[in-house]
């Protein structure tokens, strides 16, 4: 049978994988199959919560069959005496998710660098690492995408675009909005109450009108505001009624930010092609540029072809937790929901995981199975 | 499951369960408990092969996905909240007029920043960028919530689980908003919450459900389509008027036209003009107006107990889905 094969291969498959991982240097990490689930909830949002194997323990506290490895892999990493050093780790084990049709176990192997401070050359290590892996499990030829989070997130920010705004974008963005229907909509989205006022507050003096909100929140007496301090709320009132008369993006933003997503191919040429756009717009982004072209270098010496690889501007993987490098392989034929590996920069995880500072994070995952699915399909 | 009856589930205790029997009653069906009032199983009195399980709504709908019972009366929350994949378990047959409750979205009164769930959204997501948390939601429906929060695009929140007393949860510091089931917004008010513009998840009610996942023999059909029948024709009768009047001179296309302009049927019609039509309770007097107006002298009109139908619409959709 082709399944049966197909597991076998995965099973002596994801022990190459994972022999070749430990042989440069990532220590296997093997964190308990049933973990709290809090965390997964905390980072990864609700959206999973559909698709956990939830169980309660006898004192009624929630735990789940692991859905990935990373955050587990990152909890114990802060726990250890190694917490904010540089420390490298690989894993192979099941991991769970629901799913209607089919098993909701998954073969995955990965890898997770910590605390490294030469972030390109990181970066470039982990891509370099998980495709090398992969082709000694007999991969075959995968078709790579790059992309750059950090430098999105970079050309966002020079782009001096009203907060809400810049958070209605990058919601939309994660979400697969278009572009048009993001500007359609506005961040004050018609709600009539209150626009009298608004109105009246709108161009009055910033402190005065601030004052004024929150006395009439004091006056009203109302002191629990459900976690949202008084002068969050207020500041987000009258930055509503700032926007509200205001003319949303400008049109030459608006084009700006369509002609930096269409951004893509080869990634020398795309590095090319924003600097170009970066200057002609006076935007400065050379940061992530530098950084950008710094990693593609790496590449190189780690033996990669970036000419081979895709680069695409918008493609970000998931905004609100990747920082910088995003990739992933795809088997020739596969759906573009269903990566070989998926991988990236996450600097902030582990400080919202409780670290004392930031520690640099990049790692990427390898859905094994998917390693043979042609080949035994 | 006993073998070769309809098994048919009604809340046990209650408003629910005065409501449910009192709708069963209006279509002359009588719940009848067995000895006393803690005995879990009855008949229906009136039609045959027919068992009463006296169950609290939750169980109800949990049996119902089971198909551990054929029907059963509860809350259309519970049905979209508990049973994943809803549709293709149970049939919601027909509003059942009580019970009726809405899911609602509710923050802090204070957040006067927030009217609806694009704002919602757009604090969540600031809310988690500046603390590194998720906004929490204290609820009882879970799934509901999940449903409608995607729909909205709000992603940044993480869901508490509260089974009691949820609208006291962002005072209690448990949570900063919650979405629960309210009827008169009495509670929510107390609390110093507010319904967001476009907070109202589910307008909820109770609801006769059949199960698609019971064994339905021959027996079981028989008796559920007896029990369909007799409430679609209460529910016809319920809402409808008998209008006669003796009009000789209107010619037929006339009458089918006025019959169309006051949503009525023409239920007969004599050689000797006189005609009988059947419209909804509200048209009655219009359409009443219209036939004196066309010819009538008198027009009566007159409320039935019931009115039976050779095609049963309740039945009806409920053998489509059993196939």
């Amino acid at each position: 049978m082709a399944t049966k094969n197909g597991r076998k291969d995965a099973k002596s498959g994801g022990q190459t994988l994972l022999a070749h991982l430990v042989a440069s240097g990532y220590k296997r990490a093997e964190p308990p199959i049933l973990q709290p689930a809090a965390v997964f909830l905390d980072q990864l949002g609700e959206d999973m919560r559909g698709r956990l194997y939830l169980t309660t323990d006898a004192a009624g506290a929630e735990l789940c069959l692991r859905p990935e490895f990373t955050l587990p892999v990152s909890v114990a990493y802060l726990a250890s005496s190694a917490a904010g050093k540089a420390a490298a780790f690989s894993y192979l084990g099941s991991v769970f998710r629901f799913r209607p049709d089919g098993s909701g176990e998954f073969l995955q192997a990965g890898l997770e660098s910590f605390g490294r401070k030469d972030k390109e050359a990181a970066d470039a290590e982990i891509l370099a690492l998980s495709l090398e892996a992969a082709a000694k499990a007999g991969s075959g030829d995968l078709n790579v995408t790059i992309g750059d989070a950090g430098l999105f997130a970079q050309f966002l920010d020079s782009l001096k675009l009203p907060a809400s705004w810049l958070r209605l974008i990058r919601r939309g963005l994660a979400h697969g909005v278009s572009l048009d229907k993001i500007f359609e909509a506005s961040p004050t989205n018609g709600s009539d109450d209150h626009s009298g006022v608004l109105a009246a507050l709108e161009g009055a003096d910033k402190q005065g009108a601030r004052a004024l909100v929150e006395d009439l929140l004091s006056i009203a007496g109302i002191s629990s505001v459900g976690g949202r301090s008084v002068s969050e709320i207020t500041e987000r009132f009258l930055e509503q009624a700032s926007l509200r008369s205001g003319p949303g993006v400008p049109q030459d933003k608006r084009d700006l930010i369509a002609k930096f997503l269409a951004v893509s191919g080869d990634p020398d040429a795309a590095s090319a092609a924003l600097r170009k756009l970066a200057s002609d717009a006076k935007l400065d982004l050379s940061a992530a540029l530098d950084s950008f072209d710094q990693r593609l270098n790496f590449m190189v010496a780690r033996g990669l072809d970036p000419a081979s690889m895709k680069f695409s501007a918008r493609f970000v993987r998931r905004l609100d937790y990747y920082t910088g490098f995003v990739f992933e392989a795809h088997a020739p034929d596969a759906a573009p929901d269903k990566p070989v590996i998926g991988g990236g920069r996450y600097d902030r995880l582990l400080g919202t995981l409780g670290a004392k500072k930031d520690i640099p994070a990049v790692g990427a995952a390898i859905w094994v199975e998917r390693l043979f699915a042609e080949v035994s399909a | 499951m006993s073998d070769s009856k309809l098994i048919v589930a009604v809340p046990s205790k209650g408003r629910l369960q005065e409501n449910a029997n009192a709708f069963f009653a209006r279509a002359g069906l009588d719940v009848v408990q067995g000895r006393g009032a803690r005995d879990y199983r009855g008949v229906l009195k009136g039609v045959d092969n027919v068992e009463i399980a006296f169950l609290s709504a939750s169980d109800i709908t949990a049996h119902l996905a089971q198909g551990s019972v054929h029907m059963g009366v509860t809350g259309e929350d519970l049905v979209r909240e508990t049973i994943p994949d809803a549709a293709s378990k149970v049939e919601l047959l027909t509003p059942l007029g009580f019970g009726h409750a809405n899911v609602v979205v509710a923050t802090p009164q204070a957040w006067i920043d927030v009217r609806n769930m694009a704002d919602l959204a757009d604090v969540a997501a600031a809310y988690r960028t500046k603390r590194g948390q998720r906004m929490r939601v204290a609820t009882k429906y879970i799934n509901l919530t999940r449903r409608y929060f995607a729909d909205n695009g709000v992603a940044d929140y993480r869901i508490v689980e509260s089974l009691g007393a949820t609208e006291g949860a962002p005072a209690a510091g448990q949570a900063e908003l919650i979405v629960d089931i309210t009827t008169t917004g009495a509670t929510l008010k107390a609390n110093a919450l507010k319904v967001l513009d476009d907070g109202v998840m589910l307008r909820s009610e109770a609801n006769l459900v059949a199960s698609t996942t019971a064994t339905w023999d021959e027996t079981a059909r028989e008796a559920a389509r007896l029990i369909l029948a007799r409430i679609a024709a209460e529910e016809e009768a319920r809402t409808t008027r008998e209008v006669r009047a003796f009009v000789p001179e209107l010619s037929e296309s006339k009458l089918k036209k006025g019959a169309a302009k006051f949503s009525a049927r023409l239920r007969g019609r004599g050689q000797d003009g006189h005609v009988m039509l059947a419209c909804p309770k509200a048209d009655a007097p219009d359409l009443a107006e219209w036939l004196i107006k066309h010819g009538a002298e008198t027009v009566t009109v007159g409320q039935v107990d019931y009115v039976f139908t050779a095609k049963n619409p309740l039945w009806e959709k409920l053998a489509k889905r059993l196939g």
